[in-house]
């Protein structure tokens, strides 16, 4: 018998079917169904909360599925907060898209498809093998593809869809080689190899260490890496996310929020002990996450599209989270806090802006130029407050959530500076994390004061309006998490992993974020609070170019390996194809024709018979003689 | 040696079922002077087959020699005998209708022939065998022969002159084999490397191998199974075939040693082309039973293959699990082949055409379906008995590193597809004038064979039980 926690991410995946075929006839009931199944996921959550708050041992349960595979659900505290961000985030997300979504003529589709979504989240969150996380892995990607490209009859949605899904699988290409390597190495010598349980605990160590390696684990790590570099938008992997704005703006907010870019770092955390057996894996993590924090900053300084910058800043401060999973070497599993909290903080200002910008690009049809906005806090007045929250907290202004979650991941890059001895090499992660604390605070009141403060620039910017406030009522109580989650921190790191270290390192060198943000807000203000920025003109230097086309990285990707590489390849492979179904044609009518001899040879009169039957033995008797027989 | 000791009554007992057999043979005979209902003689031969079974799992379940091992009786020979027991017993009821006159002959004739069987699955001397396979022989020519169409008469003729042919070749082979081994029995001949050995396997092959109707030894069968009365057809191609292919199974298991490799290519040839041969006639072929015929030629190298795997001796588990798997083929076959030859019965004219079958799936779709099942499970399509039949052979070729091998076999499963889905969609084809037969006794062994495609799968999770009791099972 199966548990009610299975039903944690049962319930949304049944209310797929449900609220798809309820909704092609009631279209208005679908949106609810979907909510109401990830009501029950929250409200189920909760109660597994409940259960075992006070507990370190996990809800565990799982049948035997091919041979060694244990499929089911594996709840720890760790999965415990994840699921419970999941279906908050997307409760809300849910709330708000009844509304946003609630003229579209597809809603029914796009609520099935987002409880799913949502249900292969969560089914992430909770398996208790690695196959099975794999499976809800590939479901999350494929309702990503589905969702990026809802709006189908845009042709940018729909290669943004099949972008976002081909970039991706290059990343679960990689994971699945680590998982078999993993596999192959332990298959036939422990019970289970890829169970999540073997994985975590402790007293397995030794024995995995023995038959893999360190080599191999060294490996596996990396290749896990990419898998999650894939999913979780890290450099070179990020490329899709800024084109999966396509999609309506609550897919973008599920995506970046709850659903699919921490599915990656989730990933790494649950897999960590195989990380704090490999320096070098965990030395990789933690410089790609520290690059791409301040890669993607530096582009989301130029980006003038609302949504995409929202998106940098995504890629941005998920390169945080790796960062802080990386400095395991140094302070071993409160790592997993650091990150796993910085991840709840991002899911919920995300969300936030996400859902205050698609409350704005509403009312401004879509046109998510914020140079063409301007002037918004006076008209949308509550909107423009919440992103100002969702602002403030991205940027970590002190006494935010963020303001606790990042510094602490810097501060924590400074001891990974110690205690390498103050070497150089040792040094950049922390350089890299301050300049993107800087990068982020540039873009982040870059595109609000362009958005929120002077005069419309468009006609529409002018007419834009708040929406009803009851719509605004899940924005609201994210606003309200935003501000007061910060306080929570160390309760929260003790629940994860109960003896999280407190990072402390020199009074001077913890106040390095702040400044920051200072240094970024004197920038900002003179440059946007006001009219300043109109008389800028960047387009001559020469690094404004390179960081506005996003350092020919898609250029590369598309133009040269995609288009010169890939396509010539493919096409290639289909003149062989052609040339290949035609010699299998013709082998097909040469096989019927030589049936009809064999027909004939059968023609019913017994002389001829014996005749077939002389020669043929003669031949079988040949063939022994010339195989050496007599 | 004392003559009076090797005919010691005790042995008596394991021949009980022939015994039983032959006295209900006679009983039927006797009968025959009185009535003249052809159901009466099906009933008592369903019942003295079934009777015969119990018998043999009463008197026979023990390892024993009798009459100085002339029969060896063990579970590898009780499998078999049930196998071609029930083969015979599936094709009783439905027969009636194809007996017009002196159905006591026909039954008795055929009880005759079961008894023969049975020796020859017990039997590991090859004059013994060879008479028993006489006994199966001369019976089955004179079941073909009933029923007084020119046909029938053609079939029988063709049958008889072969099996001649087929005769001498396996005296030769046995007069060769006494040569080396000085003895007919082929029990402690552990390794004879010899020309005249390798002639007497070769002669002992060909001459069982025209029962299996392996290419180039086949083309009596098509013929005859084409001019047969239904039932017959499917006692020719499924009995007598599973009677052969245990003979050859077991003179190259126990009357041979496995040193000998060149036997290996022999298998391997014949094989390859018995399936390539069968599958390709089929592909163009439009008579319903001759396609059947065909591809009743094409799985007899399937079976071959098992010998393949045996000979090539690359592990024990290779050979073990090939032996297995030819023993669940020959089972599974029984049903598979004996119900595609029962539904040729559907078309009420002669020579069957597959244009005959257009409809069949409007008009009853419960026999339309049970045909499908036999036909994916010829073919070999998951989730059918047939398909784990061929899937455990050919994981045996694997397992025994014969990849190539395995190749050439899943490619020809490939090729039977084609003439078996195309069946299939003429069944579907709307339109039609056809009139189907849907009598009982067309009707009933053709859903009871599809259902046991299904029920016969459940045969294969008691595999890892079996495997390790087969080491055991097919040796002296």
């Amino acid at each position: 018998m199966i548990d009610y926690e299975w039903f944690i991410f049962l319930s949304p995946i049944i209310a797929f079917p449900i609220s798809f075929t309820v909704g092609r006839y009631r279209r208005n009931l679908a949106g609810y169904i979907a909510t109401i199944s990830i009501l029950i996921s929250f409200i189920l959550s909760f109660i597994v909360y409940l259960q075992i708050r006070d507990t370190s041992s996990p809800v565990y349960q799982s049948f035997n599925w091919f041979g060694d595979i244990n499929a089911g659900i594996y709840i720890d505290h760790l999965a415990l907060v994840m699921i419970l961000m999941v279906s908050f985030v997307s409760l809300m997300i849910h709330l708000f898209a009844l509304y946003y979504m609630g003229k579209d003529p597809n809603k029914h589709v796009y609520f099935a498809e987002t409880a799913l979504f949502t249900g292969g989240m969560l089914g992430l969150s909770i398996s208790s093998n690695l196959v099975e996380f794999f499976l809800f892995w590939e479901l999350v990607g494929v309702c990503s593809y589905l969702l990026i490209g809802f709006w189908y009859f845009k042709p940018n949605a729909s290669s943004a869809a099949k972008k976002a899904f081909i970039v991706t699988r290059v990343g679960d290409l990689l994971f699945l080689i680590g998982l078999s390597i993993l596999y192959v190495s332990l298959a036939d010598k422990v019970a289970s190899p890829l169970s999540i349980a073997y994985i975590v605990n402790p007293s397995s160590w030794p024995q995995i260490l023995n038959y893999v390696g360190t080599t191999n684990l060294t490996l596996i790590g990396l290749l896990f890496m990419g898998g999650a570099a894939g999913k979780s938008a890290q450099f070179p992997l990020h490329v899709w996310i800024p084109d999966a704005m396509e999609g309506p703006t609550t897919v973008s907010a599920l995506i970046h929020a709850a659903t699919m870019v921490t599915a990656g770092v989730y990933l790494v955390a649950r897999v960590y002990p195989i990380y704090l057996h490999s320096t070098a894996a965990l030395d990789f993590v933690l410089f790609i996450g520290a690059f791409t924090a301040l890669f993607a900053g530096t582009i989301g300084m130029v980006v003038n599209d609302l949504k995409r910058i929202l998106a940098y800043s995504t890629i941005s401060q998920l390169g945080y989270m790796f960062a802080a999973l990386g400095i395991g070497s140094i302070i071993g599993d409160s790592a997993i806090s650091f990150a796993l909290f910085h991840t709840m903080v991002h899911a919920v200002f995300k969300a936030l802006l996400f859902l205050a910008a698609g409350a704005i690009l509403l009312t401004m049809m879509e046109l998510r130029d914020v140079k063409k906005m301007g002037g918004l806090w006076k008209r949308m007045p509550i909107t423009m407050t919440l992103m100002f929250i969702g602002a403030i907290t991205l940027a970590a202004l002190p006494f935010t959530a963020s303001y606790y979650s990042k510094d602490t991941i810097i501060d924590a890059s400074w001891n990974f500076f110690s205690a390498n001895g103050y070497s150089l090499f040792s040094f950049l992660p922390w350089l890299m994390l301050i300049l993107g604390a800087l990068t982020t605070t540039i873009y982040t009141f870059r595109f609000f004061f362009l958005a929120a403060l002077g005069k419309p620039r468009s006609e529409l910017a002018s007419k834009a309006k708040d929406p009803s406030k009851i719509v605004l009522i899940p924005l609201i109580i994210l606003a309200i998490i935003a501000l007061i989650m910060g306080q929570f921190q160390y309760l929260f790191y003790d629940f994860i992993y109960a003896h999280t270290i407190h990072v402390s390192i020199p009074y001077i060198v913890s106040l390095a974020p702040s400044m920051m943000v200072l240094l970024g807000l004197l920038i900002t203000i003179p440059l946007y609070a006001t009219s300043g920025w109109m008389s800028l003109d960047l387009k001559k230097s020469r690094l404004y170019r390179v960081v506005k086309n996003k350092y020919y990285l898609d250029k590369l990707f598309t133009n040269d390996i995609a288009e010169r590489g890939i396509i010539p390849l493919s096409s290639g492979f289909s003149t062989f194809e052609a040339y290949f179904s035609r010699s299998i044609e013709a082998i097909g009518s040469g096989t019927l024709r030589l049936g009809s001899f064999f027909r004939k040879l059968q023609n019913g009169i017994i002389e001829y018979y014996f005749v077939v039957l002389v020669i043929g033995i003669s031949i079988i008797l040949l063939i022994v003689e010339l195989l050496g027989g007599f | 040696m004392n003559f009076i000791n090797m005919l010691q009554t005790a042995d008596f007992t394991t021949l009980y079922p022939e015994i039983f057999l032959g006295v209900m043979a006679f009983i039927m005979l006797l009968m025959g002077l009185r009535y003249k209902n052809p159901r009466i003689y099906s009933a008592i031969s369903f019942i003295s087959l079934i009777i015969a079974i119990i018998l043999l799992l009463i008197f026979d379940s023990s390892a024993s020699s009798i009459f100085s091992g002339v029969l060896q009786i063990n579970d590898f020979g009780l499998f078999f005998a049930i196998i071609m027991l029930i083969s015979s017993i599936y094709m009783v009821l439905p027969s009636t209708r194809e007996v017009p006159e002196k159905p006591e002959l026909f039954y008795a004739t055929l009880l005759f022939v079961n008894i023969s069987m049975i020796i020859a699955a017990f039997s590991l001397n090859l004059i013994v065998i060879f008479i028993a396979f006489e006994g199966v022989s001369i019976g089955t020519y004179v079941l073909t022969a009933y029923g007084k169409s020119r046909r029938n008469l053609e079939a029988a003729t063709k049958y008889f002159f072969t099996g001649t042919i087929a005769t001498s070749f396996i005296l030769f082979g046995s007069a060769f084999y006494y040569i080396s081994a000085g003895t007919f029995s082929m029990q402690n001949v552990t390794s004879l490397q010899s020309h005249s050995v390798l002639i007497a396997m070769i002669f002992l092959f060909v001459g069982y191998g025209f029962k299996l109707a392996l290419v180039p030894m086949h083309q009596w069968a098509v013929d005859t199974y084409d001019g047969s009365p239904n039932s017959v057809s499917a006692f020719l191609s499924t009995g007598t075939k599973v009677l052969a292919f245990l003979i050859i199974m077991r003179i190259f298991l126990v009357g041979f040693s496995l040193d000998h490799t060149d036997i290996f290519y022999l298998f391997v040839i014949i094989s390859i082309i018995t399936m390539t041969y069968g599958n390709i006639a089929a592909l163009s072929e439009t008579n319903l039973k001759r396609i059947f015929a065909y591809s009743s030629v094409a799985q007899a190298g399937y079976l071959i293959l098992v010998l393949a795997v045996v000979s090539n001796n690359y592990s024990s588990y290779s050979v073990n699990l090939a032996i297995l798997a030819g023993m669940f083929y020959a089972l599974v076959y029984i049903f598979m082949k004996g119900g595609a030859f029962f539904s040729v019965g559907l078309v009420k004219k002669e020579n069957a055409k597959i244009d005959d079958l257009s409809g069949l799936a409007w008009k009853s779709p419960v026999i339309a379906v049970s045909i499908i099942v036999l036909l994916i499970s010829l073919a070999g399509v998951p989730p059918t008995a047939g398909f784990f039949a061929k899937y455990y052979l050919f994981l045996s070729l694997i397992s025994g590193q014969l990849w190539w091998l395995a190749v050439i076999a899943i490619v020809n499963s490939a090729l039977s597809v084609f003439y078996y889905l195309r069946l299939i969609v003429i069944m579907f084809r709307r339109n039609s004038e056809n009139e189907f037969d849907l009598s009982p006794s067309v009707y009933y062994p053709v859903v009871i064979a599809a259902i046991l495609m299904f029920a016969l799968v459940a045969l294969v999770y008691e595999f890892p039980t079996i495997q390790t009791y087969v080491t055991g099972l097919f040796g002296v």
